[in-house]
């Protein structure tokens, strides 16, 4: 073996060194960066000699290290707790306006039966008459502003699903353009590095707004929705679009103009629209029922009655005719306080209808439940909503934790690691160096071989 | 197990030792276990219910209160009446007397009236404007003088009973109608213009008969005061429950979204403590790298 060859050989380690070095230094340098996998560097030892001594190290290339299951197990948490997430900060606005106040329709609806008593006492009373129209106008106001709070909050959350489209699309976009990028990397063998960090950082950004499913294809990879419909094929990506649709609401339709807007899970928009089109007109309906049939109850027993003047009692509240809408539009059907149908027998005196009124509190509406009951259970569903969707966030939560801990242990830059290696490259190169200096010096010796033989 | 760094678990703990201490703070400052209806939805619905039960109790106790003094007034108003027919009783019987003079009589006749005047001004007792003996048309004066009625008086109320709610399953009559008290059974009014008129006339007999009618009169106006004396005694007594059912109540709803001080203060002090672990552990672990040794 010559002198040269071995020079090569510390040139080789040299620059091997030197690689490994600029893998160390672009670690660390993206330690806290986020979605960066750590890369290492490939040594191999070069092709030997005849006589089978080793002839050096080769720098083959560089890899990153991550698991594709585990990133996909991370997608597919972070949509949960962000359809979660949704759920919760919209449920916890809604539910202020359910919770015990001076102003709820629960205390309300007490104080309304209250007056009607107090008004049993004294059924002349001008005083008395006008505490019952007072409490009946502000359970109307009740009902008007948890009606109103509730259709507020689902404007807002249509809102939100045009804007969650509008990312999505972004998101789609940025990720098809990158997959023949990858795909010519991968066909050449290299690993995808960078790139594959950045489109997984994507793909996990379009999991936080829509549940996903990811297949990989030697053209980069696939993403459809929940329920198949295609975001991105290859290099190209196909926008979700949204229309008004009949219901006032933005609806989703795919590139074929299917509405896919009820097939749409996960993520924010998922939640968003779980709470805009289920859990809303639920809470809705309910109390729509709840302000019509007890409207009903109380004009019934408006009716049984007569009023201050003799008259057959007439309606306290008015509702419209259809249940859609009735807390939003129900009012006092009067602001006379002696339309009070107390009497039951046409004497102004009398208080006999004013059990029939007061009864409507213990009676139960054609719902299966006193007026009571029927709030009480709108409470309980309401606090059993949020707290559903705040126990699903805490869950997945502390579970995405595990992952990102285990991800971090697979791909996370660990400094002290990187602090041994900058040591290790560091002490390589130094050693390669010192062979550099060695064969020089041999070579000096070699050289000045002859000039001492010729003095 | 690989371990990068542990910043990202340093911050998930930090985070969950930060809400258990909002947590505990909030329950110590409110007192309450339940803020927002998530925090127990069962607990918020009974809640509910519960609260509707204590406004049916704090207006069941504020009807006894007003139902009593009507009742009270009503009750005094008769016993006055009792005082008077035991004067008038007392009167026909002098009156009855052979000894006694026709000019004694007609002055006789002329107390028994004036007795007979006050008996009505007490069946027109009103209380808070509205009369008491008049049924439930409360707002005319339930006797009038009515020269045409045999009485020489006439009832312009009705036999109405007005009902108020003092309990979920209890209602108490709040008058007795003026008709009943005064005119039916052995009649009041009448059994005393009788004896003015048999005053006047000087007939023994007939004063004797309408004396006799009168001390009938009394015994039936002191019937009509037992009912009266017992939804007096009844509403004391659903007072007393009222008042003992609303501290059951109260307990209840205590139970229900309250947390006892001591509790709350043991679970402040055990989030403090965790806090304060974490975040020292945090600081220990944290800045330590391994180029703080390679110097």
């Amino acid at each position: 073996m010559s002198l040269s060859t071995t020079l090569n050989i510390a040139v080789q380690s040299l620059l091997a060194n030197t690689g490994a070095l600029q893998v160390t230094n672009n670690n660390i340098a993206n330690a806290n960066t986020a979605g960066y996998s750590r890369q290492t560097v490939i040594l191999q030892e070069a092709a030997p000699a005849t006589n089978g001594l080793g002839s050096g190290v080769v720098l083959e290339g560089y890899q990153s290290i991550r698991s594709e299951v585990l990133q996909r197990q991370i997608e597919q948490q972070t949509q949960e707790q962000s359809s979660a997430d949704a759920q919760v900060t919209n449920l916890k606005q809604i539910q202020t306006v359910f919770t015990t106040s001076t102003v709820d329709i629960g205390t309300q609806m007490s104080a309304l039966f209250t007056s009607i008593s107090s008004l049993s006492t004294s059924p002349a009373s001008s005083s008395l008459r006008q505490s019952v129209l007072t409490s009946g106008q502000n359970l109307v106001t009740a009902f008007h502003a948890a009606s109103s709070s509730l259709t507020t909050q689902q404007a807002g959350l249509n809102t939100q699903v045009t804007q969650d489209v509008s990312e999505i699309n972004a998101l789609t976009e940025q990720i098809a353009a990158l997959n023949p990028q990858l795909a010519a990397l991968k066909r050449s063998g290299q690993d995808g590095g960078t790139l594959q960090d950045q489109q997984d950082q994507l793909v996990l950004s379009l999991s936080k707004l829509t549940n996903v499913s990811v297949s990989q294809t030697e053209n980069g990879e696939t993403i459809t929705t929940g329920n198949g419909t295609a975001l991105v094929v290859s290099g190209e990506s196909f926008a979700l679009k949204t229309t008004s649709g009949s219901d006032g609401m933005q609806h989703l339709v795919d590139q074929a103009g299917t509405d896919i807007t009820a097939s749409i899970s996960g993520g924010d928009l998922g939640g968003t629209i779980q709470v805009r089109d289920q859990v809303i007109p639920g809470l809705l309906n309910q109390l729509d029922t709840l302000a019509s049939q007890f409207a009903s109850a109380m004009n019934a027993a408006q009716a049984e009655g007569f009023d201050e003047n003799g008259a057959v009692g007439g309606d306290l509240f008015t509702v419209p005719a259809t249940v859609t809408g009735s807390a939003a539009d129900i009012s006092m059907a009067t602001t006379d306080v002696t339309a009070i149908a107390a009497s039951s027998d046409g004497s102004a005196g009398s208080n006999g209808n004013l059990t029939n009124l007061s009864a409507v509190q213990t009676t139960k509406l054609p719902g299966g439940a006193t007026p009571t009951d029927a709030y009480a259970n709108l409470v309980y569903q309401m606090g059993s909503l949020t707290a559903t969707a705040t126990a699903d966030s805490t869950a997945t939560a502390a579970s995405l934790e595990q992952l990102n801990d285990q991800r971090s242990s697979l791909s996370g830059v660990s400094i002290d690691e990187e602090s041994v290696n900058l040591l290790r490259y560091q002490q390589a190169y130094e050693a390669a160096a010192r062979v550099v200096t060695t064969i020089n010096s041999l070579f000096d010796v070699t050289m000045s071989m002859g000039t001492n033989a010729a003095s | 197990m690989r371990v990068a760094s542990s910043v990202a678990d340093m911050q998930y703990a930090i985070q969950q030792s930060e809400q258990a201490l909002s947590t505990a703070l909030q329950q110590v400052s409110t007192s309450k276990r339940v803020n927002q209806l998530s925090d127990d939805p069962v607990a918020s619905a009974n809640m509910v219910r519960s609260l509707a039960d204590s406004a049916n109790v704090d207006r069941y106790t504020s009807n006894a209160n007003t139902v009593l003094a009507k009742l009270q007034t009503a009750d005094s108003a008769l016993s006055s009446v009792v005082t008077s027919l035991n004067q008038a009783i007392t009167l026909g019987t002098s009156g009855a007397n052979s000894t006694m003079t026709d000019a004694n009589r007609q002055a006789i006749a002329t107390q028994v009236q004036g007795i007979l005047t006050s008996v009505i001004a007490q069946a027109n007792t009103s209380y808070q404007g509205t009369y008491v003996f008049a049924g439930s048309d409360s707002g005319t004066v339930p006797f009038t003088a009515d020269t045409t009625n045999a009485d020489g008086y006439v009832y312009n109320g009705n036999s109405a009973v007005n009902q108020v709610q003092v309990g979920d399953s209890i209602s108490l009559a709040t008058n007795v109608p003026g008709n009943q008290v005064f005119t039916a059974g052995a009649n009041v009014i009448g059994s005393l213009a009788n004896l003015v008129t048999a005053l006047q006339s000087g007939t023994l007999t007939d004063i004797g008969v309408a004396t006799t009618a009168v001390s009938t009169a009394l015994n039936y106006v002191s019937q009509q005061r037992v009912p009266l004396g017992n939804a007096v005694s009844q509403l004391n007594s659903q007072e007393t429950y009222l008042s003992q059912e609303k501290v059951t109540l109260t307990t209840q709803q205590t139970d229900l979204v309250g947390i006892d001080l001591a509790t709350a203060a043991t679970n402040l002090s055990e989030a403090e403590t965790t806090h304060s672990a974490v975040l020292a552990a945090a600081a220990k672990v944290l800045p330590e790298t391994l180029l703080d040794y390679l110097r």
